[in-house]
C-alpha cells in the first residue's frame, strides 16, 4: 500500500514536470480554464438583453398611438426609433439598424373610440431567435394591456364602480411563476452549464495532450515503470494532477465566478462538490483513453476542440435530451456531460440533492467504471506496443 | 511568378491530401461534423414537454383548458399534483418541465365576478423549455380568457362585434420574418456550421507554414518559391481557398437543404460572403504560422481565438446586450461582420447591396493579416537563403 502512495507521488511529480515544461498543456490547464471563465462570463453579465431596437412607422399619429409607443419604449425590452414609412421601417430591418417593425395604420384610434377592432402590424426578424420572441412577447403583452385598459373604461361608463370594473375587465388572469430564474434570463441560464463546460473541455483537452504526448514521444513503458508497473496506480498518478488542479478550480469558479457574475446558488456544497468529484472522476479516464487513441500531441489538441460545441448541444442543457433523436440519445448518455450536468443543474439552480438525482448519480458512476476499463485497456495496448518496440 | 503561385498550390494540396493534421480536419470532419449539427435539431422543434396539472377546481371549465393545454406543441401533461412543494419537488427531480395550477371553485368565481388567477409554473433553470411552456400556456389561456370575458359581453345583449371590439380592441397581427415557427434546425444549424467550417480553416492554416519548418520542408517551399513569401501565401492560400469552396458547396448542396430548409446552391451574395469570410480566415491564419514558429503554440493559438466565435458573434445572445469590452473583442473575430451580412443573404435572402458594409469589414481582415503574414515570412525566407548563401 505504502508503494502504491510512492508510485501515485512519483507520477504525480512527473504529470507536474511534463506541464511545466511544456507551453501548450501549461496554457491549456493553467491559464484557459481562468481566462475562459471570466472571458465567456462577462458576455452574459448583464444576464438579459435590452432595449432591442423597433422601428415604427406611425400613420396614425394620434394620441393614442402616440400613447402605445410612449408605453412601448418604457419596456425593458424594447426601443422605439422612427421611420418615415412602412419602407422606410422595412429597410430599416434589412440594414440591420432594428430587429423588427411596428406599423400603425391610419386611423386606429378613431376605430376603438367607436368600439370597432382596430388593426396594428408586427414585424420582427425571427432569424434572430431571442431579441425577436422577446420583443413579440413584449408588445403583445402590450396590446393585452391596452385592451383591458379600453375595457375597464367602458365598463366605468356603464355605471360600474372602479372595484367592480376592474373585476370585469379581465375574468381570467394568468399569474406567471418562472421558477430558479425570476427574469427568465437567457444568462442566468447558461452561465452555470457554461463554467462546467470549461472545467469539463480545458481538462479532456490539457489530459488527452498530455496521454497523446507521452504516447509520441513512446514514454508510455517509462510512465507504467514510474507507478509500479501496475495500470491502475498509473492511470490515477497522472490523473492525480488534474482531479486536484480542476477540484481547486471548480471551488474558485463555484465561489469568485459565481459571485463576480451574481450567479444565485441554491444547493448544499457537500453535494456539489461530491459530483464535481464524481465527474472528474470519470473525465480523468475518459482524458486518458481519448488521448491514447491520438498519434501526437497536435492531433489531439486538433481533434478535442472540435468535441466541445456538438459534447454541449447533446448533453440535454441547451436542448431537450428528449428531443434529440433516440440514436443520438444513446450517444449523449455515454458522454458524462448528460449526467453531471443535470444533477449539477438540479443542485445549483434548483437547490435539488444528490437524493432527488440518484439515477444520474449512479450513471456517472456507471459511466467512471466504463471510462475506467477503456482507459486500463488503452494503457496495457500502448505499453505493450512500445515495450516490444524497444526489444 | 504564376508558375511558383501555382505549383506551390498543387503542392499544397498535396500536403492536404496526406498529413493527416490536415485532412482529417479539412476533409473527414467538415461531413461528420455538418450531418451531426443538423442530427441533433432533426426533430426542429422541443415537442411534448412533461407538465403537471394541479386542479383544485375540479371544474368542466379546468377539463377544458387543461385539454387544451394538451392540444399544444411544447405541452404533455403527464402528472397530477395537489400542492406547491410537490410540483418544486418534481422540477428539481426533472420529472417535469413546468407546471398549471386551477384555483380552488374556478368556475363559481368567474360566474360571480371575482377575478381567477391561473397560475403556470416553468422550470426556468432551462429557459429554452420553459419559455415554450410559457408561450403555449400564455396562448391558450389568454385566448381562453377572452372567450369567458366575450361571452360575458354577448351574455348581456351586446352584438358580436362591439363585444369582439371589447375583448380585443387593438388586434396585434404579428408576422415571424424568416423563421414564423421559430424552427431550432432551420435556425442554428446554419449558424453552428458556418462557425465550425471557419475553425476548420483557421485550424489548419495556423501550422500551414511553420509545419513545414517542423518537419523540414522549407527550404524545398522556398525554392518552389524562388523565395518570394508572396507566391508562398497565395499558393497556399489559393489551395486553402479551394478547400473552403468545396465546403461551400458540401453545405448549401447537401447539408443546408437536407436539415436547414436551404436553398441548393445558396445564392452569389452568399457565396461572395463566404468566400470572404475563408479569405479572412486564411490571412489571419497563415499570420499566425508566418509569427509562431512552435506549432503546438501556433494550434493553441487558433484554439483560442476560435473557439469563442460563436457566443461572441451574437448569433444566441446578441452584442448590444454584452459590455462594451466583449463587443469590442467580437470584431476581432471575421465571424462577427460574416454573421451579420449572413443573416441578411442567408436567411432574408436580401440582395448583395445589403451587405456591401460587411463585405467590406471582412476585407479588412485581409487588408490587414495578410500583408503582416508576407512581412515576417519574408523575413523568415531571407535568413533562410542567407544561410544558405
Amino acid at each position: 500500500m505504502r508503494d502504491f502512495f510512492q508510485h501515485i507521488t512519483r507520477l504525480f511529480l512527473r504529470e507536474v514536470r511534463l506541464v511545466a515544461t511544456d507551453h501548450s498543456l501549461l496554457l491549456t490547464l493553467l491559464i484557459a480554464p481562468l481566462l475562459y471563465a471570466f472571458f465567456y462570463g462577462s458576455i452574459y453579465s448583464y444576464k438579459v438583453e435590452e432595449k432591442v431596437l423597433l422601428a415604427v412607422a406611425d400613420d396614425d399619429k394620434s394620441e393614442l398611438s402616440r400613447a402605445f409607443l410612449q408605453q412601448l419604449n418604457k419596456m425593458q425590452i424594447a426601443a422605439v426609433t422612427g421611420a418615415r414609412d412602412l419602407q422606410d421601417a422595412q429597410d430599416k430591418m434589412y440594414y440591420g439598424e432594428c430587429q423588427g417593425y411596428l406599423y400603425i395604420p391610419r386611423g386606429v384610434e378613431k376605430k376603438v373610440l367607436a368600439l370597432q377592432q382596430a388593426d396594428i402590424v408586427l414585424a420582427v426578424n425571427a432569424a434572430r431567435f431571442l431579441p425577436s420572441s422577446e420583443l413579440a412577447g413584449g408588445i403583445t403583452t402590450l396590446a393585452l394591456t391596452v385592451g383591458a385598459g379600453v375595457r375597464l373604461k367602458y365598463n366605468e361608463m356603464q355605471g360600474l364602480n372602479s372595484q367592480m370594473a376592474l373585476r370585469e375587465t379581465q375574468p381570467v388572469n394568468l399569474d406567471y411563476r418562472p421558477m430558479y430564474n425570476a427574469r427568465s434570463s437567457y444568462g442566468a441560464f447558461l452561465l452555470p452549464g457554461l463554467l462546467a463546460l470549461i472545467l469539463q473541455q480545458t481538462l479532456l483537452i490539457g489530459l488527452s495532450e498530455s496521454m497523446a504526448l507521452d504516447k509520441e514521444k513512446g514514454r508510455v513503458p517509462e510512465l507504467v515503470k514510474t507507478g509500479g508497473g501496475g495500470l491502475s496506480a498509473t492511470l490515477w498518478g497522472k490523473g492525480l494532477f488534474y482531479m486536484l488542479l480542476f477540484c481547486c478550480y471548480a471551488f474558485f469558479f463555484m465561489t469568485v465566478n459565481y459571485t463576480t457574475l451574481n450567479i444565485p446558488f441554491r444547493g448544499r456544497v457537500l453535494d456539489v462538490a461530491v459530483v464535481f468529484f464524481l465527474f472528474f472522476f470519470t473525465l480523468i479516464p475518459l482524458g486518458i483513453w481519448l488521448g491514447s487513441m491520438f498519434r501526437s500531441q497536435l492531433m489531439a489538441a486538433q481533434m478535442m476542440v472540435f468535441s466541445t460545441y456538438p459534447v454541449f448541444l447533446i448533453a440535454g442543457y441547451a436542448w431537450p435530451y428528449e428531443s434529440l433523436p433516440v440514436p443520438l440519445q444513446w450517444v449523449s448518455s455515454m458522454v458524462p456531460t448528460t449526467p453531471f450536468l443535470r444533477v449539477y443543474q438540479s443542485i445549483v439552480q434548483m437547490g435539488g440533492t444528490l437524493g432527488d438525482n440518484a439515477a444520474s448519480v449512479l450513471h456517472l458512476v456507471a459511466l467512471s467504471g466504463f471510462y475506467t476499463l477503456l482507459a486500463l485497456l488503452g494503457l496495457r495496448r500502448l505499453n505493450k506496443r512500445q515495450q516490444s518496440i524497444y526489444l | 511568378m504564376m508558375r511558383s503561385i501555382i505549383h506551390i498550390m498543387i503542392r499544397e494540396w498535396k500536403r492536404i491530401l496526406t498529413l493527416p493534421e490536415h485532412y482529417i480536419v479539412l476533409l473527414v470532419l467538415p461531413p461528420l461534423v455538418c450531418l451531426l449539427y443538423g442530427y441533433i435539431y432533426n426533430n426542429q422543434f422541443a415537442r411534448d414537454l412533461p407538465v403537471a396539472i394541479w386542479d383544485e377546481s375540479h371544474s368542466p371549465l379546468s377539463r377544458k383548458f387543461a385539454f387544451m393545454l394538451e392540444q399544444t406543441e411544447s405541452i404533455h401533461i403527464t402528472q397530477q399534483v395537489d400542492n406547491e412543494a410537490s410540483v418544486q419537488k418534481m422540477m428539481e427531480q426533472g420529472i417535469i418541465q413546468g407546471a398549471i395550477h386551477f384555483p380552488e371553485k374556478m368556475d363559481d368565481h368567474i360566474k360571480s365576478r371575482q377575478p381567477v388567477y391561473i397560475t403556470v409554473y416553468t422550470n426556468t433553470a432551462a429557459v429554452v423549455t420553459a419559455k415554450l411552456i410559457y408561450k403555449d400556456a400564455a396562448k391558450v389561456l389568454i385566448t381562453a380568457g377572452s372567450g369567458v370575458t366575450l361571452q360575458k359581453f354577448v351574455k348581456t345583449g351586446m352584438p358580436a362585434g362591439k363585444a369582439m371590439a371589447l375583448v380585443q380592441p387593438i388586434r396585434l397581427t404579428s408576422y415571424m420574418l424568416y423563421n414564423p415557427q421559430y424552427n431550432y434546425q432551420q435556425y442554428l444549424v446554419p449558424g453552428l456550421i458556418a462557425v465550425a467550417l471557419q475553425m476548420m480553416i483557421i485550424m489548419v492554416t495556423v501550422l500551414a507554414l511553420n509545419l513545414e519548418e517542423k518537419r523540414g520542408t522549407f527550404a524545398e517551399l522556398n525554392a518552389m518559391a524562388n523565395g518570394s513569401a508572396s507566391n508562398v501565401l497565395l499558393g497556399k492560400g489559393l489551395a486553402h481557398l479551394s478547400v473552403g469552396w468545396l465546403h461551400y458547396i458540401l453545405v448549401t448542396c447537401i447539408v443546408f437543404p437536407l436539415f436547414a430548409h436551404g436553398r441548393i446552391g445558396g445564392s452569389w451574395p452568399l457565396f461572395i460572403l463566404f468566400t470572404l469570410l475563408i479569405m479572412g480566415c486564411i490571412s489571419i491564419g497563415l499570420m499566425v504560422s508566418a509569427i509562431v514558429s512552435d506549432v503546438m503554440v501556433a494550434c493553441d493559438l487558433g484554439l483560442f481565438y476560435t473557439s469563442p466565435a460563436f457566443v461572441f458573434s451574437g448569433f444566441t445572445f446578441p452584442r448590444w446586450a454584452m459590455p462594451w469590452y466583449d463587443q469590442y473583442y467580437a470584431w476581432l473575430m471575421p465571424f462577427t461582420p460574416f454573421l451579420d451580412g449572413f443573416f441578411k443573404v442567408y436567411f432574408m435572402e436580401l440582395p448583395m447591396h445589403y451587405v456591401y458594409k460587411e463585405a467590406g469589414q471582412l476585407l479588412i481582415y485581409i487588408a490587414v493579416t495578410f500583408p503582416v503574414a508576407l512581412l515576417f515570412l519574408q523575413r523568415k525566407l531571407n535568413k533562410l537563403s542567407l544561410q544558405h548563401a
